[in-house]
């Protein structure tokens, strides 16, 4: 118990991924599983961050390349390319990155505040910045990039119920 | 504090009783003092205090205490049900869903005060009448052999008594009117049954009784080892004793009782001079009794995962059809493949027959809905002056609850325009040679596949004249058209956003919602709505629906190499066009079909791609109601049983696709929105191309 408490209050667990030759972190709590790119149904008209759907054990979830999101340059998807279903505040959403590469606990001293730019990448999509174990990684602020989206697409099904006045 | 489960009970039995209070306080209304009625009101009422209160819905104990308190008097007849009284007690049953609200956090704090006092003052106001003796000269007395007249308390008495095999009897004395020693004969009456068993019961009381207080008949309710036709003998030979009748107790609701109750039925001889009223009563107790032993609660949410159990199934069902298909192709007819093959058929066989049971299990009478109609009826006529008399018939009709729970406001939107617009006011009707109430007709059925319920009301019916001088004032429709359009197509006009024909604006009907909403509603659930109406007559309204939503027929087609399914429901045709055909008028392309303008739409291109370069073009030719629009695709694929899926809240609403489904390889194909195609041609084809083309 104790020990948990501690982990909780000094260390942070994330799951390390790489995208587009930077390396990003996030909470491995709201990840529920990762797997093996997979064909995605592209959705026409959806918000174009959204590269499509796929079928998770007959569920149906939404599939959002964090390149596109993030406004990164768009890549092939590799062997190495993984999808991350991450489940937050209800919503189960799959997020294509180019390889993942491990599970860290980060010392909570490590990390700090993000700078104003990292790489094309907006500054409110980012939680902090680990330095740890000589390497650089970018945590992300997952409530961030799906709240935003969620925004968006509302938008969008405003719009269409306008059109159907 | 309760757990969630617990809590979660609570409200489904409280949403139970009041539905039973809710149906019964009409009937009560208009079956002035049925005792049975107003035992079954007694006991929700009874019910939903004692649970709320060891719940710790204190205000809401409170409020059913009030109101039971009420109802108690009506049972005993020492108050009379008027108008106002119902009304009051209707305003009780609000009062009730808005604190049931305030447990689910649906709602704010509910006070309760003000009611509860109307309701202490009319429990007290009629004192008087409690007071007189004639209480015991009630005309209404209990049926014979039902558990009726019993409070909660008592009727626990009887069950303990059932699982301990003592026979419960309900006993009717009737004195001779002439008698000169009522209280003596009553006195005897009671020694000797004492000898036989335990009295729980008396009506009027005892003491009364003993007194001689009574009018010729009194009641006892007894238990007793012996058989009713001992007990009646023994009565019998009572001096003035006119006459006796011994009827077993029979509780609707017993709980293990199933055994109990049969046995008791099968041994008891029925004795002399029981009604035969009773033995109907007793059989149906007992029906009751099988029926609740039978069912089982089921969280909604199970019956939601199986069904989605069931559509992977048919997923993999369909897969291996096809793997058998590969199979046969390369082996041809070897004995491997054929035992795959009487595999599958069978699978086949008991998919469906599972889904099937399913689908059945999620059905629900749609009583449910029209349960809440004959209220909102009633108060739209008191309050609009008219007398209507509201028939429902089909109520125990079914259908998936995914569709009962979108028809309801549809409904309640058809019924309202009936009592507002339709029927007429009872002076009015009287001058037109009319019966002065009016009739609105509710009724459900099965027909084929589908579900059609009606809605039709004997009132002033719509001036079919006067939607086609209104359509050409608006524009819609020019005069020599609508002069040409038969009856029906004009009606249609009514379906069209702001047409409206009322002039005066009631509180009920300025609302901005008109029928154009009914029939988007309708039609979101691929239902279909359709009117007739004939002046002074009346109105009509049919309205057809699926028997459920989760499962579908559809047309498989491909675009950009993407498969995608059409509702096979929304699919009029399918045919190849030579390109040559396309017409452009003004920036919609169209194609004409047997002499009628077909628009149509290219998908890929909707879809951000391509156009085919083909010179032969598949079509799908699609439609909701009148409407058609050609969809051209890049290939037809052939038809093909899906399970609907939603997008999910994370995409929300995307244009143009109604939702996925997943293919036999485990890929998922989007569903299209033939009713956004409709808009899409709408929107680039002028109105009046899109009308010649309906």
């Amino acid at each position: 118990m104790a020990q948990k408490f501690e982990i909780a209050k000094d260390e942070e667990q994330v799951v390390v991924f790489q995208l587009a030759d930077q390396t990003y972190g996030m909470d491995i709590a709201a990840v529920s599983e990762i797997i093996r790119m997979e064909k995605v149904t592209y959705v026409p008209r959806a918000p174009e961050f959204v590269e499509g759907v796929i079928n998770l054990r007959g569920r149906i979830i939404p599939v959002i390349d964090l390149r596109g999101r993030f406004g990164l340059k768009g890549a092939e998807h590799t062997r190495q390319s993984r999808i991350i279903v991450v489940e937050m505040a209800g919503v189960t959403v799959g997020l294509i990155v180019d390889a993942v590469l491990e599970v860290l606990r980060i010392p909570a001293e490590s990390i700090e505040p993000p700078p104003a730019m990292v790489d094309g990448v907006d500054v409110a999509y980012l939680r902090g910045i680990a330095l740890f174990d000589g390497r650089m990684i970018i945590l992300l602020n997952l409530e961030k990039i799906l709240e935003e989206d969620e925004k968006e697409t509302l938008g969008e099904a405003e719009a269409a119920a306008e059109v159907t006045v | 504090m309760f757990s969630e489960t617990e809590i979660s009970v609570f409200l489904d039995e409280l949403d139970e009783k009041i539905e039973i209070l809710n149906e019964n306080l009409l009937l009560m209304e208009k079956e002035e003092g049925n005792p049975e009625l107003l035992q079954e009101i007694f006991r929700a009422a009874h019910t939903i205090k004692g649970s709320s209160a060891v719940m710790g819905y204190d205000r809401m104990s409170q409020l059913t205490h009030e109101m039971e308190n009420i109802f108690d008097r009506l049972r005993q007849g020492t108050l009379d049900i008027s108008s106002d009284l119902v009304d009051l007690l209707f305003e009780s049953l609000d009062l009730l869903k808005s604190l049931r609200d305030e447990i689910t956090g649906r709602g704010t704090y509910v006070d309760i005060e003000t009611t509860v006092s109307k309701l202490r003052e009319f429990a007290s106001g009629q004192d008087h009448k409690a007071c007189e003796p004639a209480a015991a000269e009630r005309s209404t007395a209990p049926p014979a052999g039902c558990a009726s007249n019993l409070t909660e308390a008592e009727e626990d008495v009887v069950r303990v008594a059932h699982i301990r095999g003592v026979k419960a009897y309900w006993v009717r004395v009737q004195v001779d009117p002439h008698c000169q020693m009522k209280s003596v004969r009553a006195f005897l009456v009671f020694e000797t049954l004492q000898q036989y068993g335990e009295i729980i019961k008396s009506i009027p009381p005892a003491e009364d009784i003993e007194k001689g207080e009574y009018g010729d008949v009194f009641e006892l309710v007894l238990l007793s080892h012996e058989d009713a036709g001992i007990i009646r003998n023994l009565l019998m030979t009572i001096a003035e004793i006119e006459a006796v009748t011994v009827n077993p107790i029979v509780l609707s609701d017993e709980q293990p009782g199933v055994s109990a109750v049969s046995e008791l039925a099968e041994k008891t001889i029925p004795p002399d001079g029981v009604q035969k009223a009773t033995d109907t009563a007793e059989a149906k107790g007992r029906e009751e009794v099988l029926k609740q032993a039978k069912t089982v609660r089921v969280d909604v949410q199970k019956l939601d995962n199986l069904m989605n159990l069931v559509g992977e199934l048919v997923i993999d069902r369909t897969r291996l059809e096809r793997f058998v298909e590969i199979l046969q192709r390369r082996y041809g007819t070897n004995d491997l493949v054929e035992v795959v093959d009487e595999i599958s058929t069978h699978l086949v066989q008991l998919t469906n027959d599972l889904q099937e049971e399913i689908m059945k299990a999620r059905m629900l009478p749609i009583a449910q809905v029209f349960n809440r109609f004959p209220r909102m009826v009633r108060d739209l006529a008191h309050k609009l002056g008219k007398e209507i008399d509201f028939i429902v018939e089909g109520k125990e009709t079914e259908l998936d609850r995914n569709v009962i729970e979108v028809i309801g406001d549809p409904l309640i939107h058809l019924l309202r325009n009936a009592v507002d617009h339709g029927i007429e006011r009872p002076e009015e009707r009287a001058a037109a040679g009319k019966a002065k109430a009016g009739t609105i007709l509710l009724k459900a059925y099965h027909h084929e596949n589908h579900i059609v319920i009606i809605a039709e009301d004997d009132g002033r019916g719509i001036d079919v004249n006067k939607v086609r001088r209104k359509a050409v004032e608006r524009s819609l429709v020019d005069e020599e058209t609508a002069a040409r359009l038969p009856d029906a197509e004009v009606l249609n006009y009514l379906f069209l956003p702001g047409f409206s024909l009322s002039r005066e604006i009631t509180d009920l009907s300025g609302r901005g919602v008109g029928l154009d909403v009914v029939k988007k509603n309708i039609e979101q659930i691929n239902g279909f709505l359709e009117m007739s109406s004939v002046l002074g007559q009346g109105t009509k309204f049919t309205v057809k629906l699926p028997l459920t939503l989760a499962i579908i027929r559809a047309l498989m087609v491909s675009i950009m190499g993407q498969v995608y399914a059409f509702p096979l429901a929304n699919v009029m045709e399918t045919m190849h066009v030579s390109r040559s055909d396309v017409r452009r008028v003004r920036n919609a392309e169209v194609i004409a079909v047997r002499g009628k303008i077909l628009p149509l739409i290219c998908l890929s291109a909707l879809f951000n791609g391509p156009r085919p370069q083909s010179h032969r073009l598949s079509v799908v030719v699609a439609g909701i109601g009148e409407r058609r629009v050609g969809v051209i695709v890049d290939e037809l694929l052939g038809e093909q049983e899906i399970v609907i899926k939603s997008l999910g809240d994370y995409l929300g609403r995307v244009p143009g696709i109604s939702g996925a489904t997943i293919l036999g390889d485990g890929r998922v194909a989007l569903i299209i929105d033939v009713r956004a195609l409709l808009r899409e041609a709408a929107r680039e084809v002028t109105g009046e191309a899109l009308y010649a083309a309906g």
